[in-house]
């Protein structure tokens, strides 16, 4: 079976002005089905992990394979085509169009896409809120939401074109105990029903408990899990 | 098209939440739409009734006896490698005439649309009551001069072809025969360089400032061609030939022709007027400039607007490329924004600029006490120039934030975020 994430000693520098090194001689694989959590202190270069592999970076050494497919050489475009197609991105502040409403937020990559038509995709982003029980508040805009109901139309807008990747950035970081419970619930469920990778961030111990497996950052560097202090 | 309806939702969505920006930058777009229409109206309305006037006041081109260089002597032409001084020679009899003016007047006719009258035209000298006044009488074939020119227009008391039935009338100016004191009807006494008298009775008058009309000055007069060749001893001979196109803007290339085939002077209305029209590109050239910076004005708002939006929308745009939308995509988000500023901008400033051309065709404008209807140019070619000028100043003053905004790095936004 190809691992949905490959990458094979990638390496990312900034000079800033002397260098920094965010991420440093990282391989990882990830299948599908997996749930994944990323930990370790902060500044460690877990979000800087997450941006390569979402994509949106570049590597400055080493290579990253999505779904088989090497990215190294891929033009931007390419690289933003694949990101549309196969990779969802939860961040930890909702991040969603605030001029627009839930339904037409969720839309939105649907429609880039340009598979469906305008209802079909209104259609879909419905069925998407639904699913996450937001189905009263899919003409809200997103000022008029809790917390939560946020995050679960960021959710739902990461699912819109049906990605094998799900990618978090400490998506439960400003969410209560309740509402992580459900978050965790639901990248479980897409996991492991729906045999989706699921790569989460996070400083909170119960959702990296929650998780199969976990990769353990320091200092740019993945390391192996420290045994009980 | 998927694609743009969902680039411009998100236009739209930015557009829509700052009303205020929005709309004063569509404002300015339509300011600078409606006073082009405005100046530009003006200008090319009394720009184009300009050359109207230019181009009725007398036929499209008038052959003359002369010759644009002086003739070469024969003695040059003999031997052209020797060095020939020729002296004493003396230009010849005041009112020549054109040779072979029939066939010339044919070559002119067979231009599309042409019409083409002979004329003899010479000074002579008028005496009514005591008094004497110098004219410039023109011998003509009315029915056809009526053709050629607006004259007609002018005309009080009488009309060109009453000529054809009195061949001792004679038309002139009615500020003319108000200097000798003569009255329509009068008998005036017309005298020739040639040394002969005739009697002549006003069948009608000139009237300066009549509407549309032509007006050739004080001392024009017209009489019978025939009567004309009677008063200056020429019988049978013409020294004007009065040519009126199809196409009065031909005239220039149709003039250098027949004049290449036929010698004399073919001066076209546009060789006549050659440094008013001058004038009149400089004057172009001005307004030009001066709508040039209305519109850069204008476009100065789009900037900021589009700009602005840019910056407040980082996070956004980052969100836009985070999803899987391409640099393309977000510059097309800011460009649609620019564009339709500019569009918006263009619709409201042709409302607006149709409201100043109706205010100025209604301004109660008098000239000499008698009402002047300005003339305006509100035609459609104005408002496409218009339209073409906004959407292009929009795009160009977009183009620049759209370019920052696809440039954006999504992942410096997200850590700062973060
Ligand atoms: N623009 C930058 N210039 C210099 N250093 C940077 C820049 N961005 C990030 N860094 C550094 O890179 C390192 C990794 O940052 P990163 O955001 O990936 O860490 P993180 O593990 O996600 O931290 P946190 O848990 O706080 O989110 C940090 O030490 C940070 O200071
Ligand atoms: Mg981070």
């Amino acid at each position: 079976m190809t691992a949905l994430i490959e990458t094979a000693h990638v390496t990312r520098r900034l000079i800033d002005p002397e260098t920094v090194t965010l991420v440093d001689d990282a391989c990882l694989k990830i299948q599908p089905g997996e749930f994944v959590a990323v930990v370790g202190p902060s500044g460690c270069g877990k979000s800087s992990l997450l941006y390569l592999l979402g994509l949106l970076d570049r590597p400055d050494t080493g290579s990253v394979r999505i779904d088989g497919i090497l990215t190294d050489g891929l033009s931007d475009a390419e690289r933003t085509h694949l990101r549309l197609e196969r990779i969802g991105f939860v961040f930890q502040f909702h991040f969603l169009l605030p001029e627009l409403t839930a339904e037409a937020n969720v839309a939105l990559p649907i429609r880039r896409l340009g598979r469906l038509s305008r209802s079909q995709a209104d259609d879909r982003a419905h069925e998407l809120l639904a699913k996450l029980g937001l189905k009263g508040e899919a003409h809200r805009r997103p000022d008029r939401m809790s917390g939560g109901q946020r995050q679960r139309v960021a959710i739902a807008r990461a699912l819109a074109n049906d990605p094998a990747i799900i990618l978090g950035d400490e998506p439960t970081g400003n969410l209560d105990s309740a509402n992580t419970r459900l978050i965790v619930e639901e990248f479980q469920r897409l996991a492991h029903e729906e045999g989706r990778a699921v790569v989460c961030v996070t400083h909170d111990m119960g959702v990296a408990a929650a998780a199969d497996r976990r990769i353990h950052m320091l200092d740019g560097r993945i390391v192996p899990e420290p045994g009980p202090a | 098209m998927n694609g743009i309806g969902v680039l411009a939702g998100i236009a739209f969505a930015h557009l829509a939440v700052r009303t205020r920006q929005t709309l004063v930058a569509i404002l300015g777009v339509a300011i600078g739409v409606g006073f082009f229409l405005a100046v530009s109206g003006m200008m090319t309305g009394s720009q184009t009734d300009f050359i109207r006037t230019l181009i009725d006041t007398a036929p499209h081109i008038i052959v003359q006896d002369e010759q644009r260089n002086p003739a070469r002597q024969p003695a040059v032409t003999a031997w052209p490698q020797a060095a020939v001084a020729v002296r004493g020679v003396r230009p010849q009899d005041e009112v020549r005439g054109l040779k072979d003016w029939p066939a010339m007047l044919a070559a002119a006719r067979t231009q599309p649309g042409a019409v083409a009258a002979p004329s003899l035209s010479g000074a002579v000298a008028v005496r009514f009551a005591g008094r004497t006044e110098p004219l410039s009488l023109n011998g003509i074939d009315p029915r056809i001069e009526g053709q050629l020119t607006k004259i007609e227009a002018s005309l009080v008391g009488g009309h060109l072809t009453d000529l054809e039935a009195r061949p001792d009338g004679i038309i002139i100016s009615r500020p003319l025969a108000n200097r000798v004191g003569a009255r329509l009807g009068d008998t005036l006494l017309v005298s020739s360089s040639a040394g002969v008298l005739q009697r002549m009775r006003i069948l009608a008058l000139i009237e300066p400032d009549a509407r549309a009309g032509f007006y050739a000055g004080d001392n024009a007069a017209y009489g019978l061609l025939r009567t004309a060749q009677v008063l200056f001893a020429r019988p049978n001979v013409v020294n004007q030939l009065h040519i009126k196109l199809g196409d009065p803007q031909a005239a220039e290339g149709v003039a250098v022709t027949l004049e290449a085939r036929w010698g004399y002077k073919w001066v076209s209305w546009q060789e006549r007027s050659r440094d008013i029209r001058n004038l009149l590109v400089v004057r172009n050239v001005i307004m030009y400039a001066v709508i040039a910076a209305i519109l850069l004005v204008a476009s100065f708002g789009i900037y900021t607007s589009v700009s602005t939006s840019v910056t407040d929308k980082r996070r956004d745009i980052a969100i836009l490329r985070a999803m899987g939308f391409t640099e393309g995509d977000v510059e097309g988000v800011f460009l649609i924004e620019g564009l339709v500023v500019g569009v918006a901008g263009a619709l409201v400033g042709f409302a607006f600029g149709s409201v100043l051309l109706e205010v100025l065709a209604r301004l109660p404008i008098t000239v000499q006490g008698k009402p002047l209807e300005l003339p305006l140019d509100r035609g459609l070619r104005q408002y496409l120039i218009a339209g073409a000028a906004s959407l292009a100043s929009a795009l160009v003053a977009a183009w620049l934030p759209a370019r920052k905004a696809a440039g954006v790095d999504p992942v410096d936004i997200l850590r700062g975020a973060a």
